[in-house]
């Protein structure tokens, strides 16, 4: 069979330098790691940078999950303003600076959508007064999934490394325990175990604190 | 009965395939297959394509940056008009030594990366896959139809399909899948999706070959131009199972 083309996507897991035109932004621009320590000590240029480097794939995701238009643009803007009145709460020795915004990032999306699923419910539910009629669209996510995922990308933010690494890989870069061992140089029984724990966890926060918000 | 650690049960939330003797062992016992359902919840909220670690750059407006920049008060401005693309590194963990690419896949796995690459190809303005995309008049009858769409998801799946007007309004899905029989206790069946890929329609079972599929009145294929044909476990579950086999975009 086949490779999936998408596993090939890049390692990721180390930041990697961004080549400059030699000669043209060297000595102007710092590296990621710097950035991210400047943007941290609040310094207005930082944010600027962190925008010319990271807001095209940033703004990439949020036109990946609405489309091009308004609710992308909001989003997008929405990550940095955040980033920016919320960089007490980065660690720069903790994760990257990308990272970190791409966290952020999934936030707002889910946040987004928790807000037109909330929006859409009340408006089937002033639909179903006027007319009860039964066998509309199956709509995926009607019950608890927009409000599920804000709790469970909260759950995430709480993880520690190496769990938060590793999770994420299997979330979002859908990659398998094995070859998350191979990324990250740690042991598959390692990896295993993280994985449950994390997963474990998840599940008490969804049943637990889920439970409580929907009921 | 010897049940399966909790570690496997973990690792089949998450989609991936279990040593035979676990896999055999969950076929039999609800226990662990309630378990694996609890777990599953999380990754399957998760592993969704809009969430995915980042893909392609899209240039924000100059408007986007104004924006920002009126929040915060921040005074100083990117010095370029469009955001770079450097790559974005998602995930904080130590890398290994340089892996060979494609040195360490395991074969492909049935999980969500299918959905990923749509996504990635609705981006990019893209029909996934090749052919041509078009609102044609079928010859030698009154039926129209209305758009054809090219169907390539997977290497060993594709087809076309068109929607065709029939002459007293109510539409058909014609679709030619060209596709491996599905393995046992399994079946495709094909969607219609919005763009959100938050709303999503099922129009019933297909099998590989030539085959009409009757469009519901109503439907608002507008509301849900993506065209999804997906691989179904027979586990009465009706959800979509997040494993899609062919997509095409009627809108391109």
């Amino acid at each position: 069979m086949s490779r999936a083309p998408a596993l090939s996507r890049p390692v990721v897991g180390s930041v990697r330098p961004v080549d400059h035109a030699p000669g043209t932004r060297s000595g102007v621009h710092p590296d990621d790691a710097e950035i991210g320590r400047r943007f941290a000590a609040g310094e207005e240029q930082a944010l600027a940078w962190a925008y010319e480097r990271w807001g095209g794939q940033l703004h990439g995701m949020a036109v990946r999950a609405f489309g091009p238009g308004p609710d992308a643009e909001d989003v997008t803007q929405q990550v940095f303003i955040a980033a920016w009145t919320g960089r007490a709460r980065f660690r720069p020795d903790d994760s990257p600076l990308p990272a970190w915004l791409v966290g952020i990032c999934r936030h707002k999306i889910a946040d987004a959508w928790a807000r037109r699923d909330k929006q859409r419910r009340e408006a089937e539910a002033a639909l179903t007064e006027a007319q009860a009629r039964p066998g509309g669209p199956v709509t995926a996510g009607v019950d608890t999934a927009a409000t599920d995922r804000v709790l469970l990308l909260d759950e995430l933010d709480h993880l520690g490394q190496p769990q938060r690494g590793i999770i994420e890989l299997a979330f979002f870069e859908d990659l398998t325990h094995a070859q998350i061992a191979e990324r990250t140089g740690l042991p598959l029984g390692t990896i295993k175990s993280h994985i449950r724990r994390t997963l474990e966890r998840l599940r008490a926060r969804l049943e637990v604190d889920g439970a409580a918000l929907h009921a | 009965m010897q049940h399966s650690t909790p570690e496997q049960l973990a690792l089949a939330a998450l989609r991936e395939p279990l040593p035979p003797e676990d896999a055999a062992h969950l076929e039999r016992c609800d226990t662990c297959r309630a378990e694996v359902a609890r777990l599953r919840r999380a990754p399957d909220l998760l592993s969704v394509p809009q969430l995915a670690a980042p893909g392609a750059a899209v240039p924000p407006p100059p408007r986007v940056w104004e924006a920002i920049a009126a929040a915060t008060g921040v005074r100083t401005s990117p010095a370029t008009d469009a955001p770079g693309t450097p790559e974005l590194v998602a995930v904080p963990v130590p890398a290994a030594p340089d892996e060979a690419p494609g040195g360490t896949v395991s074969p492909l796995r049935r999980r969500r990366r299918p959905l990923l690459l749509a996504a990635a190809a609705a981006v990019a303005g893209a029909v996934v896959g090749a052919g041509a995309v078009a609102v044609v008049q079928s010859a030698g009858d009154d039926d129209e139809t209305v758009a054809t769409v090219a169907l390539d998801l997977l290497p060993e799946a594709s087809g076309v399909a068109d929607v065709v007007v029939r002459d007293d309004g109510s539409r058909v899905l014609e679709l030619d899948l060209d596709a491996p029989a599905p393995e046992d206790g399994s079946y495709y069946e094909v969607w219609v999706i919005d763009r959100s890929v938050q709303g999503m329609f099922p129009l019933g079972a297909v099998e590989p070959g030539t085959q009409s599929v009757e469009l519901p009145d109503g439907l608002d294929l507008a509301e849900y131009p993506l065209l999804d044909v997906s691989v179904e476990p027979l586990d009465g579950d009706p959800t979509h199972s997040g494993v899609s086999v062919a997509r095409g975009d009627l809108d391109a």
